[in-house]
């Protein structure tokens, strides 16, 4: 990857993942920014570089994520930018941007609320056009598609998917943010009817709104403020087909080439914090980046567990840095996707 | 007494008309016509659906159809049990990817199989056309079973 | 139509969501307010800028808003902004006739209120420095469900639009500095 800049996580802050929340997505915000600015132990007045992730769709408005700039204050007038994206890919230009060396902290957040609309009609408008958008062709029946393959090719079991979802539920238990949580019998999560087989509700997602924080500064900057700072030692982004009949939907090659030039192989990695949405994902996650049963999968529970779109990928970086600074791990893998069954991944090693 | 919260209700929508280009402009008049066509990649595969650009190299790609299909072999499928209002068709059915005979990439589209045990990954289907045509891809209403014929 | 000889130029594709989202708080009080014949907003204790309708936060000093910030406003004014607007017939678009929106400055405590109608003043009349005095609907008429979590500045199915006062205009230079 050439030299590394030395770019550190030095504070992280969530809000709860709520089925319907009360506050509009600015006063949500709000706490969580100031939050993860105070436990940076910084000034507000101090962030040199501001990065934002969110979809205007998911709050139909144009614009909409103006607003969320209210949360941040930007009197004086701040240096922003926003990308319609995961709030892990603000982090990324947030990342990149401390790389000029003119400033020393940046600040990157993702919120959304996805309860007012209908996620099933949203997703298709982000498709191609004409080939796709026009079937109304919705998340849970891409992904559908993706385990049915899955399961034909003998690569999964439908008893595993289960198990991950118990897993998962299981460990969201010990997480103050996660949405759905709880001791689950796989057993009793396959009598369950198909949503849309071969998927059951355990192997879905929760509709959650919420939102991330995260500040990154400089080696100087953290080495100074921060007891704990949690270095990115590498971080990487790639994008395959749009077309899923164009692509092997078992596997991922986005994600190992992400992998790849993020080093996850250059050394041991002691947990993971992945974005599957779906449980069938998790094993397609593990294998291209070559993680083994000695690997703790999302201690926090996972986009299975709380999954406020926008900032489910930003909480994966926020999840894996608290493992490290406040759970002794060393060394933790950070996962995003965006697009259709895993079509771009983006993959960060974190370390102590 | 349960005070139920408020709720402020707001929808977009607009009627767009998206201009199509040499390759979509070919590809939906093969639909109005009762034809599926797939285009040729740098290699000399058929991608169907078509795509203006090589996936693989970037190229743009001589905008020349062929036919494919009509029929084609299922290479997965997914059973949509409660279809939303967005979705082709209004009772249970299934979205699948097909390979259409001839091409090399798989077409994502419904097929209406009745029910869930009608469908298997490696069936063979066939498009049902819909009798008012207008350069869709919904002008193919879904593929069924081929043993059940269109 | 099937089997034209041309070849099909154009994909239509009619697009729709709905949001459904619920009202937070803030405005919830908002709303009940303007119900029972009141403007009110929060006044920033440290900045003393005043939003209406409440946000629960001031964005120029960062802070969280409550209700002990709470405040009733004047419901007259004068106009601080104003735009004619000539309805091009895009789909959607209900109006035929120009028809001015314009931004008022309420009288103390303060408060701006955006995209307000004018009423009894022909369009070519309105200007900035006009009192104004607020046309509220009668009680039994009044109905808050416009009102969303982003409507700021309205005050939509409370208050029918604003009418002059008659009062003598204002210098635009007292007016300046209020927010657009």
């Amino acid at each position: 990857m050439g030299t590394v800049p030395e770019i550190a996580i030095i504070g992280y802050a969530q809000s709860p993942s709520w089925r319907r929340a009360e506050l509009t997505e600015p006063q949500f915000l709000f706490p969580v920014i100031s939050d993860a600015i105070e436990r940076a132990g910084i000034e507000r007045r101090d962030i040199g570089f501001t990065c934002a992730g969110s979809c205007d769709y998911l709050s139909g408005q144009t614009f909409a994520f103006v607003m969320n700039l209210e949360a941040v204050g930007a009197w004086p007038p701040i240096s922003e930018s926003h990308v319609e994206m995961d709030g892990a890919w603000a982090l990324y230009e947030a990342w990149v941007r401390l790389q000029h060396g003119d400033v020393d902290t940046a600040l990157a957040f993702g919120s959304g609320k996805s309860s007012p609309g209908t996620p099933a009609e949203i997703y298709p408008l982000q498709m191609d056009p004409y080939t796709l958008t026009p079937l109304g062709i919705d998340p849970v029946s891409i992904a559908a598609l993706q385990a049915r393959a899955m399961l034909d090719r003998n690569l999964i079991t439908e008893h595993e998917m289960a198990a991950i979802a118990a897993r998962s539920r299981a460990a969201a238990k010990g997480n103050p943010y996660a949405q759905v949580s709880g001791d689950f019998d796989v057993d009793a999560l396959l009598a369950e009817p198909y949503v849309t087989a071969p998927l059951r509700k355990h192997d879905l997602p929760p509709i959650s709104d919420g939102a991330t924080a995260v500040v990154l500064a400089t080696a100087a900057k953290a080495k100074e403020v921060c007891e704990h700072p949690v270095w990115i030692r590498g971080i990487d982004h790639r994008i395959e087909i749009h077309q899923p009949g164009m692509r092997d939907l078992t596997e991922s090659p986005s994600t190992r080439l992400a992998g790849e030039h993020a080093g996850v192989g250059e050394g041991k990695v002691d947990a993971a914090e992945l974005s599957a949405s779906f449980t069938h994902q998790e094993k397609i996650l593990r294998n291209e980046l070559g993680l083994g049963d000695d690997v703790e999968i999302n201690p926090s529970g996972g986009a299975l567990a709380a999954n406020p779109m926008m900032a489910v990928g930003l909480s994966r970086f926020a999840e894996a840095a608290r493992q490290i600074a406040e759970h002794g791990k060393h060394r933790v893998v950070a996962h995003a996707t965006s697009g259709q069954a895993l079509q771009q991944n983006l993959v960060a090693v974190l370390e102590a | 007494m349960a005070d139920e919260i408020p709720t402020t209700t707001h929808t977009i929508e607009f009627p767009y008309t998206r201009t199509l280009g040499p390759v979509f402009s070919a590809f939906l008049t093969g639909m109005r016509d009762g034809r599926i066509l797939g285009i040729a990649s740098r290699d000399g595969k058929i991608l169907c659906p078509p795509t203006e650009w090589d996936p693989w190299t970037g190229d743009a790609l001589e905008p020349t159809l062929t036919e494919v299909g009509p029929g084609g072999t299922v290479e997965t499928w997914a059973w949509v049990e409660t279809p939303t209002r967005k979705h082709p068709l209004h009772h249970p059915f299934a979205f699948a990817l097909i390979k259409l005979d001839g091409a090399d990439t798989a077409l994502l589209h419904a097929v209406d199989a009745g029910t869930i045990n009608a469908m298997e990954t490696g069936m063979r289907v066939t498009p049902r056309w819909k009798d008012e045509r207008i350069g869709h891809i919904t002008d193919v209403e879904a593929f069924v079973p081929e043993a059940l014929g269109a | 139509m099937t089997k034209g000889t041309e070849p099909v130029e154009g994909m239509d594709y009619f697009m729709q969501l709905e949001y459904h989202e619920l009202l937070c708080p803030v405005v919830r009080r908002y709303a009940e307010a303007l119900r029972a014949g009141k403007l009110i907003g929060h006044r920033c204790p440290k900045c003393g800028l005043v939003y209406a309708p409440p946000r629960g936060y001031c964005p120029i000093d960062v802070i969280e808003t409550t209700d002990a910030d709470e405040v009733q406003l004047a419901d007259r004014g004068v106009v601080t902004n104003y735009t004619v607007v000539t309805p091009v017939q895009y789909y959607g678009q209900e109006e035929t006739e120009p028809f001015a929106k314009v931004s008022i400055q309420l009288d103390d405590p303060g408060g701006a209120l955006s995209l307000q109608d004018v009423l009894e003043v022909p369009v070519d009349q309105v200007r900035v420095g006009m009192r104004v005095e607020a046309v509220w609907a009668p009680p039994k008429e009044r109905d808050t469900g416009e009102i969303g979590n982003r409507s700021f500045g309205s005050a939509a199915g409370a208050i029918r639009g604003w009418r002059p006062t008659g009062e003598p205009d204002l210098p635009a230079d007292q007016i300046m500095q209020a927010a657009f």
